[in-house]
């Protein structure tokens, strides 16, 4: 029987076969090492209580925005719970290490995990497994799928649960999947985090935050505990702001003498158009200069 | 039959492993080869480029928003790492006296230029030289891949910048396996000199995605519009990278910027920058430097 008279079915198993067999077992486009531990260094922002500025917030974003009261984080369930990984990625100065894990016997990479010292750890498959149906559970790690873009990691994702996108209470929602982009270059790890919250935004949210490489960095445990005289606000009480009634409307922008409208964020502000537009609008008189000097 | 094809299917299938098995050692080499011949090919920066930077982008201000698209107050210099002396010449700020003189250029500078909001041209200037021009306060950047800072030229705004794509000299190494020396020298000592290259090797970039620009010679300014001073001593170190974001198809171009100043600063400052491409030069609006606006 001539190779001609095999089946295609056969043929094509064979061919599959001698690829495999060829193809060598890591890209050619070898994946970086991003493993190890990571001191962070982050120098973006610093937000005082009604500072929206900047965030592609619609209108749901900015009303819930409003309702948000600081003394939320302070009720006994919320003082140990930890940040989404999507914001301890960005705004807690957190101490990082990434780990991976191989496959013995094809030497690929299964997983990775990043650990941060205030939202403890997420898992990056990378062996293509399907996400979770839509009904499984949501955590404040959110499941992740990855794969290698040349030499950037770009991992999606999502099952995340509700959370926000500052420390000042800009809302994320449920809904939204995070797609993040780790770039090593040389001793420095930055990573891009882009946000799609059909929710709350009318239009993807990027940061960035950066890592400097730290061999002997030795993260401790997560380090809450909650105080044995009980959080500051008693329990069984939601601190919040009816819609309308935000106190700190205003306040940023008088601080820093800009419109109040351009502290309520929304994608428009965020172009360098806007600085022209502003020059337009009203602004208050400004009656105090309190963050000057603030360490940050 | 059904005994002929399974005695055939075995020797196929045998034939097959024992081919792919002789064949692999064979592709592995040749891809090892065509590797090295690729890190070897005589190329221009521009021909050798692993990312393309140029055309138009426009600045989306989604972080430090108010230290960007304002003017900050005197002495606002939370986040940035100053030394005492950095703030004792950040809290003498003075406006007025930079309207006055021919300074209005210091918010400008290199340290600055890509934090600052406006718009962007990218383009090759030559096949050696990338060039950025922004709007804001109409200044030009001048990225370097041949040659390096003159040491007799009167330092600038925007400095000179040497460029390269990824590490310079970034060393691949790619030995199968051993972990002996490659040539007889080592990695130092590629093994394409010998008469029997092992199937090991060692290449030097480029083969990374990001452009890395080092810049120095630049004249003193400021990291913020507010007087926030960075010296003559300070290097620039920026990291570039495009991506598409997948919910929009959006082109961007992320900056990682670094900046160190022995003088200033008691560490590094790094911030980010993104932009967006656009599809041609609507918006573009250069302004002169002027000191008491955001751009």
């Amino acid at each position: 029987m001539r190779f001609s008279n095999i089946n295609w079915k056969m043929k094509s198993l064979w061919f599959s076969l001698l690829l495999l067999v060829m193809l060598p077992s890591r890209s050619a486009w070898a994946q970086v090492d991003i493993g190890g531990e990571w001191s962070p260094r982050i120098y973006n922002d610093a937000r005082d209580i009604g500072d929206l500025t900047g965030i592609p917030l619609n209108e749901a974003g900015r009303m819930r925005a409003e309702t948000f009261s600081p003394e939320q984080v302070d009720l006994p369930e919320n003082v140990c719970r930890p940040h989404a990984f999507d914001l301890g990625l960005r705004v807690a100065p957190d101490a990082m290490y990434i780990s991976q894990d191989v496959d013995p016997l094809t030497r690929k990479i299964v997983a990775y995990h990043l650990h941060l010292t205030w939202s403890g750890d997420q898992t990056i498959w990378m062996d293509g497994r399907p996400e979770p149906p839509d009904y499984a559970l949501s955590d404040w790690s959110g499941f992740a799928t990855g794969k290698w873009e040349g030499d950037t990691l770009v991992y999606m994702t999502n099952h995340l649960n509700e959370g926000f996108l500052t420390r000042t209470g800009a809302p994320r929602s449920g809904k939204a999947t995070v797609t993040t982009r780790i770039n090593r270059f040389g001793n420095y790890l930055t990573i891009t985090i882009i946000v799609n919250d059909p929710a709350y935004l009318t239009e993807p949210y990027i940061r960035e935050a950066s890592w400097v490489y730290a061999p002997k960095q030795v993260i401790p445990p997560f380090p809450c505990e909650l105080p044995a005289e009980g959080s500051l606000v008693p329990a069984f009480t939601v601190p919040s702001n009816m819609p309308g009634k935000y106190p700190y409307l205003n306040d940023f922008a008088v601080e820093y003498g800009i419109p109040p409208e351009a502290a309520l964020g929304g994608a428009e502000t965020t172009y360098p158009e806007y600085i022209k537009k502003m020059k337009t609008m009203k602004t208050a008189p400004r009656t105090t200069t309190k963050h000057i000097g603030r360490s940050g | 039959m059904k005994m002929l094809d399974g005695h055939f299917r075995t020797k196929a299938a045998r034939i097959v492993l024992i081919a792919a098995a002789l064949l692999s050692p064979m592709f592995a080499a040749k891809l090892v080869a065509q590797t090295r011949s690729n890190a070897q090919a005589p190329a221009t920066p521009r021909a050798a480029a692993t990312a393309d930077f140029t055309g138009y982008w426009v600045s989306v201000v989604t972080e430090d928003w108010r230290w960007r698209m304002t003017v900050p107050d005197k002495s606002d210099y939370v986040n940035v790492p100053l030394n005492a002396e950095g703030r004792r010449v950040a809290d003498a700020w003075d406006l007025a006296k930079d309207q006055a003189s021919a300074d209005q250029c210091k918010g400008y500078g290199a340290p600055a230029t890509m934090n600052i909001p406006g718009r962007l041209h990218i383009y090759w200037q030559d096949d050696n030289t990338l060039r950025i021009d922004a709007d804001s306060g109409t200044q030009t950047r001048l990225l370097h891949f041949a040659g390096s800072a003159p040491q007799n030229e009167a330092p600038t705004w925007q400095g000179y910048s040497v460029a390269t794509w990824g590490e310079p000299n970034e060393v691949i190494d790619q030995r199968v396996g051993g972990g002996g020396p490659v040539g007889q020298g080592g990695p130092e000592h590629p093994e394409q000199d010998l008469p029997n290259p092992p199937q090991a090797s060692v290449t030097r970039g480029p083969r990374s995605s990001y452009l890395k620009a080092v810049t120095t010679h630049m004249r003193p300014g400021y990291l913020r519009k507010n007087g926030v001073p960075f010296s003559a001593d300070a290097t620039v170190e920026e990291y570039m990278v495009r991506f598409s974001d997948p919910y929009r198809n959006d082109n961007w171009l992320m900056v990682t910027t670094v900046v160190t100043d022995p003088q200033y600063l008691i560490e590094p400052f790094i911030t980010h920058s993104h932009f967006k491409k656009i599809p041609e030069n609507s918006g573009w609006d250069p302004t002169p430097c002027r000191a008491d606006q955001p751009r």
